[in-house]
């Protein structure tokens, strides 16, 4: 039997680093463009899938790019900015291809059918939505929202796993602790990028999107869901050391 | 809709957590004696698989205002953390119980805050989190003991997390959950033949861990095969619901040749 309190006690810093972590999750998860079904038929904007799909690949492409970087470097801005790349160049390589299938393959163009102007590129928006759809594509505002939003959900991502590999005695090159922390990091991930899609409920467009304006209830449901799971992961992954023959 | 007769939820409530629970305590308490005893964390597993897809089908078919699999991908979140914690804190044979019922707890949490602070007008969304979650390490446990051959901290994190299977788990042990209703759900939705559906995914998850599994070639041969029979037993099951439910079942043939369609 280990001493709860007193791992609780002794980590409460990287609790609250990873609790900072899941709400920055929650948050990033308003900025990018989720289409689901519709968009998949080009009859939403956003890139044609959920959020939780959307939004856990950034997060594990992030925590991919955390643990590399972890191995050779423990400064925790190179963390978390590695993990904040990681996670954006992600969404990126996914929203660019997108758009080429929608424009070559589907033959529709990247429009908003939020705004009437582009707020990047003033461009005129309301003439070229396709009667009876949301939008299509991604135009150059959602590509910028998402972006930001892998930039901020990576960030919440190595947030989270520096925190966990910290609370660990173990070398940060033992694969046993990096594939624990991983383990957690992803099921956090998930689940904080559940909670604001139900916040979300069905499409958004990026920061533009009226809805985004919804995004304090969702940070503060994440804030408060991250504090219970914070404590079973820093005890978890702190007990490994204890454990013979890792 | 013809003739509905349903199993109620409390019914399949027992069935999951009873057989989840013993399925992966006969495995625990047994498979010391032979290996070969894994199996019954399999078929713990099938059962909690079976509870967690019928708690989908009645969340989900409130509308969640998201995609089907985002509870899947919650409820096996929510597992994953909990069963985790759970086998962590070297309680020997109350870990699974302390796992389950801390994943329970969980699931009671996230139900709250997302219906006090996000605002979900799902009725039943705390005791949904709640059963989806428990079924989520419910089918974790019973999968993990498959594979790992002993439900002790240091085996599971060294034979299934560290070699990857776990996320094995979690996507197959997901899919058995919130497939069944994201691919039946509609008007002419029948739990019935949802429930198979979740049954044969379930047996297509237990071959995969017993191929996965280290437990011995015993163990390896005789998970696989108890697999094989449930994913059989029950594809047919649910091919036979599938025409029951179908208006009628025609044989298009194969596709016309080029001088054919001239």
């Amino acid at each position: 039997m280990i001493d709860i309190v007193g791992l609780i006690a002794s980590n409460l810093i990287w609790i609250l680093a990873i609790v900072i972590g899941g709400t920055l999750i929650s948050i990033s998860v308003h900025f990018i463009p989720v289409g689901g079904a519709p968009a998949a038929m080009a009859q939403a904007t956003g890139i044609g899938t959920g959020t939780v799909m959307l939004a856990a690949g950034a997060g594990i492409a992030g925590i991919i790019a955390a643990g590399a970087v972890m191995a050779v470097n423990q400064n925790i801005w190179v963390v978390i900015g590695a993990a904040a790349v990681g996670a954006a160049v992600m969404l990126a390589a996914t929203m660019i291809v997108a758009t080429w299938i929608y424009a070559y393959g589907v033959g529709v163009m990247p429009v908003s059918a939020k705004v009437k102007y582009d707020p990047i590129t003033k461009y005129r928006q309301d003439l070229y939505v396709s009667q009876g759809t949301e939008g299509h594509g991604i135009p150059t505002v959602a590509y910028v929202s998402a972006s930001i939003g892998g930039l901020l959900g990576g960030l919440g991502a190595g947030l989270a796993y520096y925190a966990l590999m910290k609370v660990s005695t173990l070398p940060v090159t033992n694969l046993n602790l990096v594939a624990v922390v991983s383990t957690f990091t992803i099921g956090f991930f998930f689940i904080n990028s559940v909670i604001p899609s139900y916040n979300i409920v069905g499409t958004i467009e990026g920061f533009h999107d009226p809805k985004f304006k919804k995004w304090p209830k969702a940070a503060i449901a994440s804030f408060l869901a991250s504090i219970p799971l914070g404590i079973l992961a820093v005890v978890a992954v702190a007990s490994l050391a204890s454990v013979g023959g890792l | 809709m013809t003739e509905k007769k349903m199993i109620p939820p409390n019914t399949l409530l027992a069935f999951g957590v009873v057989g989840g629970l013993l399925g992966v305590y006969l495995a625990y308490f047994l498979a010391p004696m032979n290996p070969i005893f894994v199996f019954f964390g399999a078929l713990g597993a099938v059962c909690a698989s079976v509870w967690g897809a019928d708690v989908v089908r009645r969340v989900a078919s409130y509308g969640l205002g998201t995609g089907v699999p985002s509870i899947g991908m919650l409820a096996l979140g929510m597992g994953i953390i909990a069963v985790l914690f759970g086998l962590s804190l070297g309680l020997g044979p109350a870990g699974p119980l302390v796992a389950f019922i801390t994943s329970c707890v969980i699931g009671a949490i996230i139900g709250i805050i997302s219906k006090k602070v996000v605002g979900m007008t799902i009725p039943i969304m705390v005791s949904a989190t709640t059963e989806i979650a428990g079924a989520g390490a419910l089918l974790i446990l019973g999968l993990s003991i498959v594979i790992a051959g002993s439900l002790d901290f240091g085996v599971v994190v060294t034979e299934v997390i560290t070699t990857g299977f776990i996320m094995m788990i979690y996507i197959a042990g997901g899919m058995a959950m919130l497939h069944p209703h994201n691919s039946n759900l509609g008007p002419d939705e029948t739990q019935d033949r949802l429930l198979a559906l979740s049954a044969e995914k379930a047996g297509i998850a237990v071959v995969l861990s017993g191929f996965a599994s280290v437990a011995g070639m015993g163990a390896m041969a005789v998970t696989m095969l108890i697999g094989l029979f449930i994913w059989y037993t029950f594809w047919g099951k649910y091919y036979g619901f599938v025409k029951r439910d179908a208006y009628k079942v025609i044989d298009v043939g194969m596709l016309p040749t080029e001088e054919e369609m001239q």
